[in-house]
C-alpha cells in the first residue's frame, strides 16, 4: 500500500473504512484491523484466553467481521460490534473444545492479590486486578463491560442461566472494587483523566 | 450513583487497548489471509463461470440448436427480401446476412460469453 493511501485511509472514519470495506476493498478493513487490532486481542486476554490463542481468535474474528461487513450499518461503535464477534468467536472454541462447562464451574477465586494501585501516572492495571477474580466472573465481566454484551446476551452465549451470570458479575465487580479503589490512590474515575 | 460511576469506569478501562509490539504485523497476517481468500475464491468463480460456459455451450449445440438457428434465420431474410423486393425490386442489401453459418456461430459465440458472464455475476453475489 502506497503512502499516500495510507495517508488517505488513516484520514477516514471507522464507518466509511467499512463502507469501503463492504465494497471490496481490503486496504480499508486492513486499517481497521490496524485501529482495532490491540484492542481486540487484548479483551481476549482479559477474558482468559492466552496468548497465542487470543491472536488466533482476533484473526478468526476479524475474518468473520469481514464476511459480515455488510451488516455493520454504523449504528454504533465498530470496536464495539468486532469485539461482540470475538467474544462469540471465543467462547464458541471453548464450547467445541468442552472448556466451557469446567470454566464455569471453576472455583471463583483467581490469585489472591493485594489491591492493585495507581502508577506514578495515575494509571490503573486492570489486568492485574482481572487475575484475581474467578475464571467464570472474569468471563462474565469481560464480556459484559469489554465487550458490552447484556446480561442476558452474555447467558446465551455462556449457554448459563441469567441468575448465574448476574451472580458472577456482582462477586466479580465487587472484587475489582476492592481492588481497583486503594484507599487514598487514584480513583477509577481518575485514573482516566491522568492516563 | 457510585455504583454507575464505578461502572462507567471500569468501561473506559476496557476501552483503553493495550499495546502491542507486533500490532503491524497482526494487522499484517489478517490483510494476508484476506487476500489468499480473495485469490481462491475468484479462481473459483472463473472456473466455475467457464464450466458453465461450457456446459451451455454443449447444449446449444447438442439441442440442434444453430441448425434451428440458421432455418429461422434463413427463412425470416427470404421473407424479409420478399417484402422489400416488392417495395422495391433489385434491393440486394439483405444477401450479405445470408453468409449463414458465420452469422449462427459467431452469435452462438457471444450468447455462451454472456451466459459465463452471466453465471459469473450470479455466483459471485450469491
Amino acid at each position: 500500500m502506497s503512502g499516500s493511501q495510507q495517508t488517505r485511509l488513516a484520514s477516514l472514519h471507522d464507518v466509511e473504512l467499512a463502507t469501503l470495506a463492504a465494497a471490496g476493498d481490503r486496504s480499508s478493513f486492513g486499517e481497521l484491523v490496524r485501529r482495532h487490532g490491540s484492542g481486540v486481542r487484548g479483551l481476549l486476554r482479559r477474558m482468559g484466553a492466552q496468548g497465542a490463542e487470543a491472536d488466533d481468535v482476533a484473526q478468526d474474528a476479524f475474518l468473520a467481521a469481514f464476511e459480515g461487513i455488510a451488516e455493520y450499518r454504523g449504528e454504533g461503535a465498530f470496536a464495539g460490534w468486532v469485539k461482540k464477534i470475538a467474544a462469540r468467536q471465543y467462547l464458541r472454541r471453548l464450547q467445541r473444545e468442552k472448556r466451557l462447562a469446567a470454566l464455569a464451574l471453576e472455583a471463583e477465586e483467581g490469585e489472591p492479590g493485594s489491591p492493585v494501585h495507581a502508577d506514578a501516572a495515575g494509571r490503573i492495571d486492570l489486568d492485574e486486578a482481572l487475575k484475581t477474580l474467578g475464571a467464570a466472573e472474569r468471563l462474565c465481566v469481560s464480556m459484559c463491560y469489554g465487550a458490552g454484551l447484556s446480561h442476558g446476551e452474555a447467558a446465551e452465549a455462556l449457554n448459563l442461566p441469567l441468575g448465574t451470570v448476574k451472580s458472577h458479575v456482582k462477586r466479580g465487580l465487587e472484587k475489582l472494587r476492592t481492588r481497583l479503589a486503594p484507599p487514598g490512590g487514584a480513583s477509577l474515575e481518575g485514573s482516566r483523566a491522568n492516563g | 450513583m457510585a455504583e454507575l460511576d464505578f461502572e462507567r469506569g471500569l468501561e473506559r478501562l476496557f476501552a483503553e487497548a493495550p499495546s502491542f509490539p507486533d500490532a503491524e504485523a497482526f494487522a499484517s497476517r489478517i490483510e494476508g489471509r484476506l487476500a489468499r481468500g480473495w485469490n481462491m475464491r475468484s479462481w473459483l468463480i472463473g472456473t466455475a463461470g467457464v464450466a458453465g460456459g461450457i456446459v451451455g455451450a454443449s447444449q446449444l449445440i447438442m439441442s440442434n440448436f444453430v441448425h434451428r438457428v440458421e432455418d429461422a434465420s434463413q427463412g425470416s431474410t427470404k421473407l424479409i427480401q420478399t417484402s422489400i423486393a416488392q417495395v422495391k425490386p433489385g434491393f440486394d442489401l439483405l444477401s450479405i446476412v445470408q453468409s449463414d453459418w458465420m452469422v449462427v456461430w459467431v452469435a452462438s459465440g457471444l450468447a455462451v460469453i454472456a451466459m459465463g458472464f452471466v453465471l459469473t455475476k450470479v455466483i459471485e453475489e450469491i
